[in-house]
C-alpha cells in the first residue's frame, strides 16, 4: 500500500514537474546528446522535479532518432515531433503547450545557450518575477553581420514596445507557466515574446547569461529580414496596445486624412463665397475623397470593435494572471507563509 | 454530424471509395462495375459511397436499381449542389474505411489504376493521381501547365494535374481537412499545408475523359480566381499585415510623395493645380494604401483574438517513456500520449 501512494506521488511528480526545460531542434543530431547531457549535469543539482522537452522541428537528419533514443533511457524525457518544419515560434509554441511544469525555460538546441545559467535564472522567478530574459552580454558571434543589427533591432523594440531589452534574440528564457501559457504565440513572434507578454503586464528581468560559439551544425538564421521585424514590430505595437480599442486607434489613424480633407473643404468654401472664383474642383474633391477615406477608417475601426468582442482575448483574463491582491487578511497571513 | 470514431466502426472495412456525382456524370451504372472491379482487384475489404451532388433523377434510378439488385453501395443524396468540397466533405462522414478513395462520377482515369494509388500511400498521406500521357491538344496542355506553374509559384509546391478527382488517403487526412467553396481542387496543396506527405502519382488516363464543352471565358476567370484563392490561403491567413501593409504603405508612400510635390510645386512655384487631376489621384493613392493598411491590421486583430484557435504547427507524434511504475498508473492524460513503439 506505501508503494502505491509513493507510485502514485512520483507519477504525479512525472506529470507536474517544478520546472520545464523546453529545446527545440531543427537539425542538430550532434547536438543534442552534448545538450541533454549539459541540461542533466546543471538541473539534477538543484534539487527540483523537471522534465525535458525536445521538439522535433521536422529534422531530416538523425536529430529525432537520437532523441528517441534518449527519451527511452529516460522517463523524464518528451520528445514533440513535428509533420514537417514549421519554424522555431511554433516550435517553441508546442513546447510550451506539452510542458508540465509550473515553471519553464526555453533555450537553443544549438548549444549556444549554457544550461548552468538555469539556475540563476530560477532564482530570478523566485524572488517573484514572471519572466526573467537572458542576456547574451558577451556574444560569439560575427559583429558586422549579427551583433550590430541586433544590437540596433533590440534598441528599436524597446523603444517602439515600451519593453527596454537588451538581448530579445536570446533564447534562454524562464516563464511562470501560467503566464507563457496564455500569451499568444504566432506567426514569428518568438523574437519578441517579452513585447508580447506585456498584455498580461508581468514582471520581466534580465540577466547575463554565458553565451557559447556554435559547436556542431549550421546557423540557421541570417540577416535578411528586417522588414518582416519591423512590421511585425508593428503588429505586436497594435494588438498588445490597442486590440480592445480598435474604434479609437483607426480612429486616430483617420484624423490626419479627416483634417486634410477639412481644410480642402473650408478652401474650396472661402474661393466661392468670399473670393467668388470658379470652384476649385481638384481641391474639392480631393477634400472628398479624404473624408470618404477617413469614414472608412472609422468603419474599420467598429468592425474591430467587433472582432474583439467576438474574440477570445479577455483583458480581466490576463490581468488576473500576474496581479497582487493584498487584503488585509491575507498580508498578515501571507507574511508567514512567503518569508 | 461529425465523423465516425473508432468506436463506431462496424468491422473493419479497409477502403472506403466516395464518389462524387456532379453535372458532368457518366451512366453510373456502368461506372459502379468498372469501379466495383477495380476494388475487388485490390483483394481488400472496401464499400462504395456515391454523393449525389443535385437531384439528377437518371442517377437516382440507377442507384436505386443497383441497390435493388443487392449491391453493396450507400448513396448520400444532397438535395441541391452544394458543390464537390461538400459533396466530398458529406461522403468522408459516411466513410469508415482505413483507407479513403476518391474518385470521379466520370470516366477520369482507368480504374485498374486505383491499385496504384493505394499502393503510394506505404510512402505517403495523400496520393494524388496525375493523367498521364494526357489525350488533348497542344492548346490544353499548355494552358494546363501555365496554371499549374502559376499555383507553384504561389505555393512553392509542383503539383501537375490538380483536376484529376482520383485520390487515395488514409484517414487521418479526411479527420482533419475541413474543405469548402471550391477547396476540393486545391487538395493536394491544403493537404501538405496540414503537414501531411504527398505524392503524385502517373495513371493512364480513361480513353473516355473527354471535356465536351468548349472552354469559355468564364472558367479561365474560375481558374484565375483560383490562384487569387491560393495566393490568399497562403500568403495572407497567418500575416495579414505583411501582405496588404506592404502594398498599402508602398501606395500611401508614393502618394504622400506625390502630394508634398504637388504642394511644393502650387506654393514655390506658382504651378497652377486646378485644371489638372493630379491632386485627385494622390488623393486616391493615399487613402487607398491607408485602407489596405487598415485592412490588414483588421487581419491581424483577428488572428490575435483567436489565436488559441490558429495552430500553426501540426504535432506528428508526442514521444514519452514511462518507467513501469508510472506505466501502471498511467492516467488519462497521460494514455493521450502515444508511446513510440
Amino acid at each position: 500500500m506505501r508503494n502505491r501512494t509513493q507510485f502514485e506521488e512520483t507519477s504525479r511528480l512525472l506529470a507536474h514537474p517544478q520546472l520545464s526545460v523546453i529545446a527545440p531542434f531543427f537539425n542538430e543530431q550532434d547536438n543534442i546528446e552534448p545538450l541533454y547531457r549539459s541540461i542533466i549535469a546543471a538541473v539534477e543539482p538543484l534539487q527540483v522535479s523537471f522534465e525535458i522537452v525536445f521538439v522535433d522541428d521536422g529534422s531530416r537528419d538523425a536529430t529525432l532518432a537520437r532523441a528517441v533514443a534518449i527519451a527511452r533511457t529516460d522517463p523524464r524525457v518528451l520528445v514533440v515531433k513535428f509533420r514537417r518544419n514549421y519554424g522555431q515560434t511554433a516550435a517553441m509554441a508546442a513546447g510550451v503547450a506539452y510542458a508540465n511544469g509550473s515553471i519553464l525555460v526555453t533555450m537553443d538546441g544549438d548549444l549556444q545557450n549554457d544550461p548552468a545559467d538555469i539556475r540563476k535564472m530560477l532564482a530570478k522567478v523566485a524572488e517573484g518575477f514572471d519572466i526573467v530574459v537572458g542576456w547574451r552580454h558577451d556574444r560569439k558571434d560575427k559583429f558586422l553581420s549579427r551583433k550590430l543589427p541586433s544590437r540596433v533591432a533590440n534598441w528599436i523594440i524597446g523603444k517602439v514596445t515600451g519593453v527596454p531589452i537588451k538581448d530579445n534574440g536570446c533564447s534562454l528564457k524562464a516563464y511562470r507557466a501560467a503566464v507563457i501559457k496564455a500569451i499568444p504565440l504566432y506567426s514569428e513572434m518568438h523574437r519578441f515574446i517579452p513585447a508580447m507578454a506585456s498584455i498580461a503586464g508581468p514582471r520581466i528581468a534580465e540577466i547575463k547569461v554565458r553565451h557559447h560559439p556554435r559547436r556542431f551544425g549550421t546557423s540557421k538564421y541570417g540577416l535578411s529580414r528586417i522588414y518582416k521585424v519591423m512590421l511585425d514590430l508593428l503588429v505586436i505595437k497594435t494588438v498588445t496596445g490597442f486590440a480592445s480599442r480598435p474604434l479609437l486607434w483607426f480612429t486616430l489613424l483617420s484624423l490626419p486624412a479627416l483634417v486634410f480633407s477639412l481644410t480642402a473643404f473650408a478652401y474650396a468654401a472661402f474661393a466661392v463665397l468670399v473670393r467668388g472664383t470658379d470652384m476649385p474642383l481638384p481641391v474639392a474633391g480631393a477634400g472628398l475623397i479624404f473624408g470618404s477615406g477617413a469614414v472608412m477608417l472609422m468603419s474599420s475601426g467598429a468592425i474591430g470593435e467587433l472582432v474583439f468582442k467576438l474574440g477570445e482575448v479577455r483583458e480581466p483574463d490576463f490581468a488576473r494572471l500576474t496581479t497582487d491582491c493584498v487584503t488585509e487578511t491575507t498580508a498578515q497571513n501571507g507574511t508567514a507563509h512567503n518569508g | 454530424m461529425g465523423l465516425l470514431t473508432m468506436a463506431e466502426l462496424p468491422g473493419d472495412i479497409e477502403i472506403s471509395a466516395v464518389i462524387t456525382v456532379g453535372v458532368r456524370h457518366a451512366d453510373v451504372a456502368a461506372l459502379y462495375r468498372d469501379y466495383k472491379a477495380a476494388l475487388e482487384g485490390l483483394q481488400r475489404t472496401y464499400e462504395l459511397i456515391f454523393v449525389m451532388d443535385g437531384r439528377f433523377p437518371d442517377v437516382s434510378v440507377a442507384l436505386e436499381d443497383l441497390q435493388r439488385q443487392n449491391e453493396p453501395l450507400t448513396v448520400v443524396r444532397l438535395t441541391r449542389a452544394f458543390g464537390e468540397s461538400t459533396a466530398l466533405m458529406a461522403g468522408f462522414e459516411r466513410a469508415r474505411g482505413r483507407i479513403i478513395v476518391t474518385l470521379p462520377g466520370y470516366y477520369q482515369i482507368e480504374s485498374g489504376e486505383i491499385s496504384k494509388l493505394v499502393d503510394a500511400l506505404s510512402a505517403a498521406d495523400l496520393a494524388v493521381g496525375r493523367r498521364w500521357p494526357r489525350a488533348g491538344s497542344r492548346f490544353e496542355a499548355l494552358r494546363r501547365a501555365s496554371f499549374h506553374r502559376a499555383l507553384g509559384w504561389v505555393t512553392g509546391l509542383r503539383f501537375s494535374d490538380l483536376g484529376c478527382g482520383a485520390r487515395a488517403m488514409k484517414r487521418r487526412v479526411i479527420e482533419e481537412i475541413f474543405l469548402y467553396g471550391d477547396q476540393h481542387r486545391f487538395f493536394a496543396i491544403l493537404a501538405h499545408r496540414q503537414g501531411f506527405r504527398v505524392a503524385e502519382v502517373t495513371v493512364r488516363q480513361s480513353p473516355r475523359d473527354r471535356f465536351e464543352g468548349r472552354y469559355r471565358l468564364r472558367e479561365y476567370a474560375h481558374r484565375m480566381l483560383d490562384i487569387l484563392t491560393v495566393l490568399f490561403l497562403v500568403r495572407f491567413t497567418k500575416k495579414p499585415l505583411r501582405f496588404f501593409g506592404m502594398i498599402g504603405l508602398a501606395l500611401a508612400g508614393t502618394g504622400l510623395l506625390l502630394l508634398l510635390y504637388l504642394i511644393i510645386a502650387r506654393l514655390g512655384f506658382a504651378q497652377p493645380l486646378a485644371n489638372r487631376p493630379a491632386l485627385l489621384l494622390t488623393s486616391l493613392l493615399v487613402v487607398l494604401g491607408l485602407q489596405l493598411f487598415a485592412i490588414g491590421l483588421l487581419g491581424e486583430l483577428i488572428i490575435f483574438t483567436h489565436a488559441r484557435d490558429i495552430k500553426d504547427y501540426q504535432v506528428d507524434r508526442v514521444i514519452q517513456f514511462h518507467s513501469e511504475a508510472a506505466q501502471t498508473t498511467s492516467t488519462d492524460a497521460e494514455q493521450e500520449r502515444i508511446a513510440a513503439p
